[in-house]
């Protein structure tokens, strides 16, 4: 036997301890659960799981990689999108929300700056799948498949890749070169791309089902819908979505010194800052008031402060001509009584409050329709495409998502759209009738035990002055400095996952909580936890929760 | 005096020297204090434990969950132990070692009182670490002088009808070179005044609050959120006292009426009828309001 140390009566080093672990009638889990952000976002990105690769390791490439795994065009929705992740982080009700839309953007242009390619999942397999139309949702789709080793070809009607992205977007919002790279990236996954291809016209719908396992048609909502008031077939008239295609396409359009645009959606924020940068006058016609405006909210404010007038309650009546010409818009002014269907008010005009705006061009920016042309397909109120709960059409293997099928949506909700469509028609070719695991149930700020957190503030982007903005279409934000992405991405709360403070590890009382193989995870003994549930209380993020022995 | 770096006294040590399998119950803040304590100190360390629950649950035959000497004789006995030890070390020029004599909050206050007060008059060179959870726990919840004012234990059911003594006070009062109060959910904070004085050479004086779940009447998982309130509310002031001048005086953030304390724990329940807080609530409320004024809150 070993001789004993002063002081010791038994040899505790051979000491067999007592297993405290079968007093225990609850038990504590580690559980990872949805963050609210990823919930909120309509592509359900890993919102959590990039920042905390910034926060932690700084590693921009594998948080592109992680950002990727869902949504192909980081870059372009850090701009683009009006991101509803943030409205649901769990900061919010802390102190701010993460700047989640500006952390995507620095990695997306980190991903273009470093050239870096997207991984197949499968390497390829023998179905084959057309896409009608590159926008948000074909591009989507297409990309998720090839992921998955389809051989995917898109059929883009236009002459260049990207939908409302390329012709829809003025590039002070979305340079054109970013969009550009980033759809170069998607197609390096062995995509083909046929361009100057209208589905319904140059190729009938019935060979691509003949040819190919599944079709997915990503169409959008592409056709300018005017107001439909007498004289609009005067020069100097556009739709919103007719006047963007034609300065983004580069054509030199004359808009003569004032511009009225006619709505309050993003197209018309949209018309409007652009006509500005053409060096009009810009006036914006809504017929309720901003609070019923369907733009981004954050549109509406830089629209103002680039010196947009907005007249409100006001509806155009005629288009005034002089020898065909645009020269005016009469509007009437509307009041506002109780509210219609869509929930907004429902504006009614006043008698007798006619009068005339002058303009030397009108850009009516009020709807947008699919183009069906040569498409046949069943449809909701004769206007969007109706689709089942696994988005397939009326025809067989012909699935359908993004602005055709939802009305006008944001650029990540057609992306949504374009990734579970994938998901769908790989179920579909697979003969897979079970439904695919649906998330574990989201955080929300009540599950969190915010002691562990200190305020701060939020990342605030730098815009440009107004006078430079005007001077051209270059980019209102410039490129963020990345260490201050990466401290913003330390504000993140980690909702539902550890993030290894080894609160449970320090609090245990029973020292039943050991750290991990990896050092950066925490295992539970359950030889000797006696359940007391402190761990799960005091773990920040409510990733420890306590369930029934049984 | 103090000569180790700051970074090192801020260093928080897991090693659970104090091991798994003690018989404490769930959520227990005394078997978590002693843990922080044991782990602070090091394996360098000898503990000398008077009868309470921490002895009692850590120590049964052949299973100690102490991984660092042990030693227990009475109740009220645990100073003059330690002080023994510490003279034997002199005597055979061994050491240094760490002594580190640790009580309940009835062996500190009241049966074992006379003998903590010679160690420190004499002088040696032992901390002792005191585990308050206001009450006689061990042999089912009898009141002791710690025990606050409105407290409901077996042995005043109606309620404590006398206020806490102050012991780390008088504890300074003896002239001993460093006293401290800590909680148990800041570890970082209690292990650096375990380590800070064990760097000081004499008498010094430790005290924990140590919610007791049993006792106190509150599930295991509260443990930490009531320290916070008895610190945030007022009634628990943190503080050291070095060569007898306060110091390192723990600021509430963000002050809490003491309500927020009392109703979650069982032995306060008397104090709320009907959901309505009687007369005593206020009582307690003036004493936490004196403690802020003293200390400086
Ligand atoms: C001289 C003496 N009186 C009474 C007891 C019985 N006894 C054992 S433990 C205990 C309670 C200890 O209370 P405390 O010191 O506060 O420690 P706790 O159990 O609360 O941690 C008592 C009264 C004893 N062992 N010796
Ligand atoms: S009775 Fe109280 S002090 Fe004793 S082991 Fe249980 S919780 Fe801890
Ligand atoms: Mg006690």
């Amino acid at each position: 036997m070993n001789k004993l140390p002063l002081g010791l009566a038994v040899d505790l080093r051979n000491v067999v301890p007592y297993k405290t672990g079968s007093w225990r009638t609850m038990k504590p889990l580690n559980i990872m659960q949805t963050p609210p952000c990823s919930h909120s976002c309509p592509i359900n990105n890993d919102i959590r799981g990039f920042l905390r690769l910034l926060a932690d390791k700084q590693d921009f490439d594998e948080a592109w990689h992680v950002l990727t795994r869902s949504n192909p065009l980081p870059a372009t929705c850090g701009r683009v999108c009006p991101h509803p992740c943030e409205g649901g982080c769990n900061r919010r009700d802390f102190d701010y929300p993460l700047a989640i839309n500006s952390a995507e953007r620095a990695v997306g242009d980190y991903g273009l700056e470093k050239h870096l390619e997207h991984k197949k999942l499968i390497p390829k397999r023998k179905e084959k799948v057309a896409v009608i139309g590159s926008g948000p949702a074909g591009l989507s789709c297409a990309f998720h498949l090839a992921k998955r080793g389809f051989q995917v070809k898109i059929f883009e009607a236009k002459g260049e890749p990207g939908g409302m992205m390329r012709y829809g977007i003025p590039s002070y919002r979305l340079p054109q070169e970013v969009l550009t790279r980033e759809i170069e990236a998607i197609l390096r996954l062995g995509i083909d791309l046929e361009c100057n291809a209208k589905v319904g016209v140059n190729i009938p719908m019935d060979q691509l089902t003949q040819f190919y396992d599944a079709v997915f048609m990503g169409v959008g909502a592409q056709l300018g819908v005017p107001i439909g008031v007498p004289g609009e077939e005067a020069r100097g008239v556009y739709t919103g979505v007719d006047f963007l295609k034609l300065v983004n396409s580069g054509k030199s359009v004359e808009v003569g010194r004032d511009v009225v645009v006619v709505g309050g959606g993003n197209t018309a924020m949209d018309s409007a800052r652009v006509a500005k940068r053409l060096g009009a006058n810009v006036c914006v016609v809504y017929r309720r008031t901003r609070v019923e405006m369907p733009a981004i909210t954050a549109e509406i404010d830089e629209a103002m402060e680039e010196r947009i007038m907005f007249r409100y309650h006001t509806n155009p009546v005629k288009i005034i001509a002089d020898e065909g010409r645009v020269v005016g818009l009469l509007c009437v002014q509307m009041e506002l009584k109780e509210p219609d269907a869509s929930g907004r008010a429902r504006p009614v005009p006043i008698p007798g409050s006619e009068a005339v705006i002058p303009a030397d061009t009108v850009i009516m920016a009020t709807g947008q329709a699919v183009d069906y042309d040569g498409l046949e397909v069943q449809r909701i109120d004769n206007k969007w495409i109706s689709t089942n709960e696994v988005q397939m059409t009326s025809i067989d293997k012909v699935f359908a998502g993004g602005d055709a099928v939802l009305g006008l949506e944001t650029v990540s909700a057609a992306i949504g759209q374009g990734m579970r469509a994938a998901e769908a028609i790989e179920d579909y070719v697979e003969g897979q009738v079970e439904s695919r695991l649906s998330p574990p149930p989201v955080i929300y700020s009540k599950d969190l035990n915010t002691y562990y957190y200190k305020k701060s503030n939020r990342f605030q982007r730098e815009a440009l002055p107004v006078h430079i903005r005007l001077k051209g279409f270059s980019e209102i934000y410039p490129a963020f400095d990345r260490s201050e992405i990466t401290r913003e991405a330390e504000r993140c709360f980690s909702c539902g996952l550890c993030f290894n403070c080894a609160n449970c590890y320090m609090y245990c009382p029973d020292n039943a909580v050991k750290k991990g193989k990896s050092g950066t995870t925490y295992e539970f003994d359950l030889d000797f936890c006696k359940g007391c549930g402190l761990c799960a209380k005091e773990c920040p993020c409510h990733y420890i929760q306590m369930t029934l022995e049984k | 005096m103090i000569t180790a770096s700051s970074e090192d006294l801020y260093k928080v040590e897991k090693k659970d020297l104090f091991a798994s399998g003690h018989r404490a119950c769930g959520g227990c803040g005394q078997a978590l204090a002693a843990r922080l304590v044991a782990d602070a100190a090091g394996e360098n360390t000898i503990a000398c434990v008077a009868t309470g629950c921490l002895e009692i649950f850590s120590s049964p035959y052949p299973d100690p969950s102490w991984r660092i000497p042990f030693l227990h004789s009475l109740f009220e006995n645990i100073s003059a132990v330690a002080s023994g030890v510490e003279a034997a070390y002199k005597a055979l020029k061994k050491g240094p070692v760490n002594i580190i004599a640790q009580g309940g909050d009835g062996g500190t206050a009241d049966i074992g009182f006379q003998s903590i007060s010679g160690m420190f008059e004499r002088g040696h060179n032992v901390l002792y670490v005191c585990y308050d959870n206001e009450a006689y726990m061990n042999t089912g919840v009898q009141r002791s002088s710690f025990t606050p004012f409105g407290a409901k234990t077996t042995t005043t059911p109606m309620g404590n009808t006398t206020r806490k003594k102050n012991l780390p006070l008088i504890a300074a009062d003896h002239g001993i070179p460093y006293v401290a109060t800590a909680t148990v959910d800041d570890f970082r904070d209690l292990q650096r005044k375990v380590k800070t004085a064990l760097l000081i050479n004499g008498p010094k004086y430790l005290h924990i609050l140590a919610p007791c779940p049993l006792g106190w009447g509150h599930t295991g998982d509260l443990t930490v959120a009531i320290c916070r309130l008895a610190k945030a509310t007022g009634l628990f002031p943190v503080y050291e006292i070095i060569n007898g001048k306060v110091a390192n005086v723990l600021k509430i953030q963000e002050k809490k009426p003491v309500e927020d304390y009392l109703r979650l724990q069982g032995r306060y329940r008397h104090l709320f009828k009907k959901g309505v807080p009687v007369k005593e609530v206020a009582e307690i409320q003036e004493i936490a309001n004196q403690n802020i004024e003293r200390f400086n809150l």
